[in-house]
């Protein structure tokens, strides 16, 4: 946060391949997520909490919508007025979406939201002064702030469990808002460790986030999408679409398009860095 | 009716005024402890809030802001109207003004002060709250100047400065007053200090004239300015119901119109307390009850523009939201608003009622009232049905946290009102001084020219 | 139950006891507990405890009967996390949110951490050498056929080491229960196959017609299936997109992600079955005389009125499954729980064998090649022949490990008063669960994170393998015990020289390994120690080229005889459809708060029970969301919250198992209701086991309601009107460039 932010145009479009005389960052993370591969089953949410040191509300605390699950799994019904779901549910699951023009990054008093060079929404934590603007602003809701202290709330991490929490993530106290941040504990290590030995971090699952590496049906990748080789940015490839643009190209042809990725809220211009790939149903049955 | 009668002795309004200041009758006490009260019991919730986390306060997520930002653009709204009283009608020439200015001010600084409280209450970690200041750290990081809510502690700091400031140097001639005709005790002291030596010379007259109109022209922006930024917590954001170009002019009506109400509310009071009915007459409570309807008036086509560009922009988010409004969970509330803000007032409109003191005050309550609503209502039906459907929440109330606090402020500004009233003069002994001289100027113009038509009648 | 006999001594020869202790190296990546050590302190940081850096093990996931590898990830000596193995054929890297959730029971803080004696109503920690004198001094005097060991599914040492226990106690009563296992499907597969657990290939499968089985959920091995679900989504060789049809009376979460789900009448998914093979035989599909005639009655119009599936819908499927070979058709729970589910499950099973299915997506799978060590599963006559025997008196002394009959049996069979009248009652628990709390003694188990064994897993995915379980960290209390530990314990009380020569389990697992380096692919490594590392390492023993089971197709309809569909009772109108959840399933993982916080994927519910009634019957009822009804049965009665749920036959209600907890722990008691306890008790009629679906309730408001605590939102799945999971046909999208 510096006084020059004052000139910035938060709604712009702001991971640029290459900006000026920068060249190109190496890294700009994103994610695909197969709909049709999706379970529903949760197994990425319950990773998640374990490895980001996510507490567990309690009932009452959940009653009051005061639940803490950075990536939720939401099921949908077709509303077509059958009188069963003959064609099951749809299964989504909701995390932070990166935005590269994120609404919550420009209205933080404190500067404690912000954009990193390798395309991700940090939180600072320690920065945070809890005015919520960034979740009131968040078209997903996907902000979740901590409405009570839980290391020192009773049965959240009683002893022994405190012994799970990982070392690698903050574990916050109240008044604090967090979010999804792909992971950036293993991202970094990642970086660091590729740094080392000279090269960049390759697409080959030694880096997963904690979601990918749960997923049972491998429906989450995860990677660079500045990369060639990296398979998150063959799949937007393919689905022809462009991080920077909020239209594609392929919806205006006549008629839709036939591929399959698409970004939520589009329209909106957040730039949403996670492409989902919509689920299929089989015509013949 | 006249303004101000023209035959006032200037002695006269001093011991009028000075009477106020005398040891307070046992209902101040009473109504002084009740105040007290409160405030203690907002800050036992707030301690509560401040040890437990804000989770006390019944938010979740998506209700992240609920009665405090409410409150918060309340308090605010309700200062405007001090400003707009001194400051812009001062450079109208609205004599008129000249009973009523001192306590609207008051009304003003006091409700930016509890305004304040609120942006620190609000917050989920208060002791880092000096954040939000530009102060050098070894970061070197910088506030963020693009986020509104940055804009509101400069826009607020700035004004309740100003506004002191204002209130201070426009009281220095009464406090002079205060000083040379009470003798006795802490007051005398008090007084003496506070009057930085005013003798009443030429040099100082005309000194204290231009200072009072540059402050004057200095606070006129701010009063369009601060809450047009209040707006842009709102404006700026790109949720439903929020995303409203004409948000800005909205509030600033909407905090003009409060503050009137107040104002309304305030002077029958005091008009009643102290017995000011020679100074703040009912020709000038009919003026503001006029103003107060005229801005209700702007502030109704404000809001049914909102409306309407919600129904007919077919925008299918905005639509909706309006919809959940007059008939989701908070649509009592809403309903309450439209009457107690667009039909209610129009009682103003009628000459019977603009004069008359029990259906002023009552107005002017519930004129409050709708106030008071509608800034709830700008605040919490977005967060019920915000554009993603899996997370809207039909069913989230504030908690007795929140009321507490909330009921407190009041007290808060009760108890800052009432000290105020006591220690002050509470109607401007000079500028009075100054109606009365010009009304009589004016009379004796029409006498000389032979115009005089009936005895009291005068215009100005 | 073991498929074969052996002889002890054939046994003790073939795994051995040579040699002498061990002596336990602590270089190498190989194992983290010393054995005889102390935690280590950061003074004397062995080479692999540096702080700040991460070390990784591999063990095997113990929250279900799967069998996936994991390997865990630790740092300063604790455990933190839990991954899949890779390398395991099983899971492939995989994890599924139960298996996350283990180290929540690792360090659950209402772990028993001593042996507990009852005194009264209360239970006074006592030292392990007092226990296991008393357990000795309980045994004197009473005779093999006097004593009972209640289990769960086991293979492994363990299962060896307890069998040579129940030998040298002379008894025969090793009962093998199982709550929801697919006990009768075992059985039709057995009859129909020639064995129990065949192989699915589901990523060979064009077509998935899946009579109730959530594979996807909480069926058989869920985190591989899942896996090949992905494979077959994407296409089997090179073919299109594979088809999933699911047919069952409320929706699993297989069936949320089928192509088509079909409800049908409660009982009635083996009348379908002969159906669809009745319009593939009017399609050309050649079935053998018997198959004819036994379904020549099911025309698609009777069975469209029996099931309540659409003739046209059954002409299509029918269809589908002559178009794209292979199929895979599969009976699941939902099939199997009614008093003919096993000849429900016949019915489907016949399916596959008139596709052609068997042989290509219908395989044996591989075997290890030591039966001893093979998995006995387990099945709920287990239990009816425990609790006879228990009523009648038959039994003094019982042992308890793993199951919670206290918790999971019927009411009506009133195993709680049946297990009081043991006269010593040893229960090896983790938590003072229902069953812990009538025992006499409770002797407190180490978590499978601080335990050694191996594990044999019931289905095979891929090649043969035995999975190695080793602690991820130290004993995090002093005085748990280790099942083997134990078991090795008290056989030493019996059999003294023969087990003098191992310490511990851990020894005796190493010399058995050791033993037996050439069979379990060591050849080539000459040094004992670099092997045994390099196996614990590992983590899985794979067995290339295993002789596969021995896979006996049997295509005949003899024998089949479906009873026409249940009529409605009028007094019990509603079928109770107890739901297997995936991650709560029996109720042995309730106290993980995860688990209670991770909404259920097809009402998002949290950490409470709820009814599940279909729209329009809740209309009929006057019932909305959140009313508290009472549901009766012929057994008894609960109080449960609402909701209303379109996946589910109208005749039909579901509450789900696994809540409803009175014990085990701040985070499972007190929540939710346990619909075992008002379960009928009626019996599948060829395999004598307990028919989980055939309860009749009736349904009644209270007046009560409350807010149900859920994660969606006040519009349910709704989307609005917005693009937010937008979904496509096959006819429409392109899926040829994808990646």
């Amino acid at each position: 946060m510096s006084i020059t932010t004052l000139f910035d145009n938060y709604s712009e479009f702001r991971h640029r391949h290459p900006d000026g005389d920068v060249p190109h960052n190496p890294y700009k993370w994103a994610m695909a997520i197969d709909l049709d591969a999706c379970s529903g089953c949760n197994a990425c949410s319950v990773a998640c909490y374990a490895e980001n040191n996510l507490p567990v509300v309690g009932k009452e605390k959940f009653a009051h919508g005061q639940v803490m699950h950075w990536m939720r799994i939401e099921r949908y019904w077709d509303h077509d007025g059958s009188e069963f779901p003959e064609r099951g549910a749809r299964y989504l699951p909701m995390l932070c979406q990166q935005c590269e023009a994120a609404p919550c990054e420009t209205v933080c008093p404190v500067g404690a939201t912000n954009h990193t060079p390798d395309g991700l929404n940090s939180q600072i934590y320690n920065r945070c002064i809890g005015s919520r603007y960034c979740s009131s602003n968040c078209p997903y809701k996907v902000r979740y702030f901590n409405w009570y202290d839980y290391p020192t709330t009773d049965n959240v991490w009683p002893a022994e469990m405190n012994m799970q929490l990982n070392p690698d993530v903050t574990v916050r106290g109240k008044g604090v808002m967090e979010k999804c941040t792909f992971c950036i504990q293993r991202i970094r290590g990642a970086e660091s460790d590729a740094k080392t030995q000279g090269r960049l971090v390759r697409d080959d699952g030694e880096l997963q986030t904690a979601c990918q590496q749960a997923c049972p049906t491998s429906a989450i990748s995860f990677g660079n999408l500045v990369d060639p080789e990296s398979r998150v940015h063959k799949q937007w490839r393919a689905q022809q679409v462009d991080l920077d643009k909020h239209e594609q190209v392929k919806d205006q042809a006549e008629g839709g398009t036939d591929l399959r990725g698409y970004r939520i809220y589009e329209w909106l211009a957040p730039y949403p860095s996670i492409m989902y790939l919509e689920r299929v149903r089989e015509s013949e049955i | 009716m006249k303004d101000i009668r023209e035959d006032i002795a200037w002695a006269q309004i001093n011991t009028d005024v000075l009477k106020s200041l005398e040891n307070p009758r046992k209902l101040y006490w009473v109504i002084l402890f009740i105040a007290i009260a409160l405030v203690g019991v907002a800050v036992g919730c707030e301690i509560y809030q401040y040890n437990m986390g804000l989770g006390v306060g019944n938010f979740d997520n998506p209700h992240m802001w609920g009665l405090y930002i409410a409150s918060f653009i309340f308090w605010i709204g309700m200062s405007h109207s001090g400003t707009l009283l001194s400051a812009i009608l001062h450079l109208m020439h609205a004599d008129w003004r000249k009973p009523i200015y001192r306590f609207a001010e008051a009304m003003t600084t006091f409700s930016l002060m509890t305004a304040g409280l609120f942006v620190a209450v609000h917050l989920g970690r208060i002791w880092q709250i000096y954040f939000a200041l530009p102060y050098p750290n070894m970061r070197q990081v910088w506030p963020n100047f693009q986020s509104p809510l940055l804009w509101d502690a400069m826009a607020i700091f700035t004004y309740l400065s100003s506004s002191i400031l204002f209130l201070y140097i426009g009281m220095i001639p009464d406090l002079a007053i205060c000083r040379d005709n009470i003798h006795s005790g802490w007051r005398k002291r008090l007084y003496t200090v506070l009057s930085l030596g005013w003798e009443g010379t030429d040099r100082q007259w005309r000194n204290f004239r231009m200072t009072y109109l540059t402050i004057a022209c200095f606070l006129i922006p701010l009063a369009v300015s601060v809450h047009s930024i209040v707006s842009g917590d709102f404006a700026s954001s790109q949720q439903p119901g929020w995303h409203i170009t004409s948000f800005p002019p909205y509030f600033v009506a909407g905090a003009l119109y409060s503050g009137c109400a107040a104002i309304i509310t305030l002077f029958i009071i005091l008009r009643y307390v102290f017995k000011f009915e020679e100074y703040m007459t009912k020709s000038i409570l009919k003026k503001v009850a006029r103003l107060t309807f005229a801005i209700a008036m702007i502030w109704t086509y404000l809001v049914w523009i909102e409306y309407s560009m919600a129904w007919f922009g077919h925008n299918p988010h905005d639509k909706h939201l309006l919809i959940e409004k007059a008939t989701g969970t908070y649509a009592p509330f809403w309903w309450m608003m439209n009457f107690c803000a667009s039909v209610v007032p129009l009682t103003l409109a009628f000459k019977r009622f603009q004069t008359n003191i029990p259906v002023l005050l009552a107005v002017s309550l519930l004129l409050n009232l709708g106030m008071f609503l509608e800034r709830w209502m700008i605040v919490a039906p977005t967060f019920a049905d915000g554009y993603y459907p899996w997370t809207w929440d039909h069913n989230q109330w504030p908690s007795l946290v929140q009321w507490g606090i909330v009921l407190g402020s009041f007290g808060w500004f009760t108890m800052l009102f009432m000290i105020f009233c006591k220690v002050f003069p509470s109607v401007s002994m000079y500028e009075v001084k100054e109606m009365v001289y010009h009304r009589s100027l004016a009379t004796k113009k029409l006498q000389a020219t032979g115009e005089l038509a009936a005895a009291g009648k005068g215009a100005h | 139950m073991m498929n074969s006999e052996f002889d002890r001594r054939d046994f003790l020869k073939v795994l051995g006891w040579g040699g002498t202790a061990v002596a336990l190296t602590g270089c190498g990546n190989g194992m983290v507990e010393s054995g005889k050590e102390t935690v280590v302190s950061y003074v004397e940081a062995t080479d692999y405890m540096i702080p700040s850096v991460s070390v990784y093990f591999n063990s095997t996931c113990a929250q279900c009967d799967a069998g996936c590898s994991i390997t865990g990830r630790i740092r300063e000596g604790r455990v933190l996390k839990l991954e899949g193995n890779p390398k395991s054929a099983i899971n492939r890297g995989k994890t599924c949110g139960l298996g996350q959730a283990g180290v929540q029971n690792h360090y659950n803080p209402d772990r028993i951490r001593a042996p507990l004696l009852r005194t009264g109503n209360t239970g006074e920690a006592i030292t392990w050498e007092k226990a296991y004198a008393l357990i000795d001094e309980k045994l004197k005097g009473v005779s093999g056929n006097q004593v009972a060991f209640l289990t769960g599914g086991m293979s492994g040492h363990t299962k060896v080491l307890l069998g040579n226990y129940m030998d040298s106690l002379g008894s025969k009563n090793h009962f093998v229960y199982e709550a929801i296992g697919p006990a009768v499907v075992r059985a039709a597969n057995m009859k129909s196959y020639g064995v129990e657990m065949p192989r699915f290939n589901i990523d060979k499968a064009r077509v998935v017609l899946s009579f109730g089985a959530d594979f996807l959920g909480a069926w058989v091995s869920p985190v591989n299936f899942s896996q090949q679900y992905a494979q077959f989504r994407k296409g089997a060789d090179g073919h299109q997109r594979g088809v999933l049809v699911q047919v069952e009376s409320k929706m699993t979460i297989t069936g949320a992600n089928a192509d088509r789900w079909l409800v049908v009448r409660p009982g009635t998914e083996g009348i379908l079955a002969l159906g669809i093979i009745n319009v593939l035989n009017k399609l050309g599909v050649k079935v053998s005389g018997d198959i004819a005639a036994a379904v020549k009655a099911y025309d698609k119009d009777r069975v469209s009125k029996d099931t309540g599936v659409s003739a046209e819908q059954i002409n299509k499927l029918a269809t589908l499954l002559t178009e794209r070979t292979p199929s895979l058709v599969l009976a699941g729970t939902a099939a199997e729980g009614y008093a003919h589910g096993s000849q429900n499950a016949a019915a489907i099973n016949l399916l596959n064998h008139v596709l052609g299915n068997v042989g290509k997506t219908v395989e044996a799978a591989e075997v290890v090649p030591f039966p001893q060590m093979a998995p006995v599963t387990g099945n709920t006559v287990a239990l009816q022949t425990l609790n006879d025997g228990l009523a009648a008196g038959k039994y003094k002394v019982l042992f308890s490990y793993g199951p919670n009959p206290v918790f999971t049996a019927p009411g009506a069979m009133k195993f709680k008063d049946n297990m009081a009248k043991a006269d010593f009652k040893v229960v090896f628990a983790q938590y003072l669960d229902e069953t812990a709390l009538q025992a006499d003694l409770v002797l407190p188990l180490d978590s499978p994170l601080e335990d050694w064994g191996t594990q044999v897993p019931e289905y095979m995915a891929g090649g043969a393998q035995i999975n190695i379980q080793q602690p991820l960290m130290e004993k995090l209390h002093a005085e748990t015990r280790g099942m083997g530990d134990i078991l090795l314990t008290l056989i030493k009380q019996r059999r003294a020289a023969e087990y003098k020569p191992f310490d511990d389990y851990y020894g005796y697992l190493r010399a058995a390994v050791l033993q037996n380096k050439a069979a379990l692919g060591g050849a080539h490594q000459p040094d004992n120690d670099i092997f045994w590392n390099e196996t614990l390492s590992k983590g899985i023993i794979k067995f290339d080229g295993a002789k596969q089971a021995s896979f006996s197709v049997n295509a005949g309809a003899t024998g089949l005889n479906l009873p026409e569909p249940a009529e409605i009772d009028a007094q019990y109108p509603f079928h109770l459809i107890p739901h297997v959840n995936a991650n709560l399933r029996d109720g042995r993982n309730t106290n993980q708060p995860w688990l209670q916080e991770s909404p259920d994927p097809l009402t998002t519910i949290v950490w409470d029970s709820w009814i599940e009634i279909h729209p329009k019957k809740a209309a009929e009822l006057g019932i909305q969301e959140g009313d508290i009804v009472e549901v009766t049965g012929k057994n008894g009665s609960l109080k449960v919250q609402a909701y209303l749920f379109p996946g589910i036959h109208p005749d039909a209600v579901s509450i789900p198992l696994g809540r409803g907890h009175d014990a085990m722990g701040r985070y499972a008691k007190g929540y939710g209701v346990n619909p075992f306890q008002i379960l009928d008790v009626v019996y599948d009629k060829q395999t004598g086991e307990l028919a989980l679906h055939e309860t009749r309730v009736k349904i009644s408001k209270t007046g009560e309601r409350v807010i149900v605590v859920k994660d969606e939102g006040p519009v349910g799945g709704n989307q609005e009107g917005q693009k937010i999971v937008p979904e496509m046909f096959t006819d429409k999208v392109n899926l040829s460039k994808e990646i």
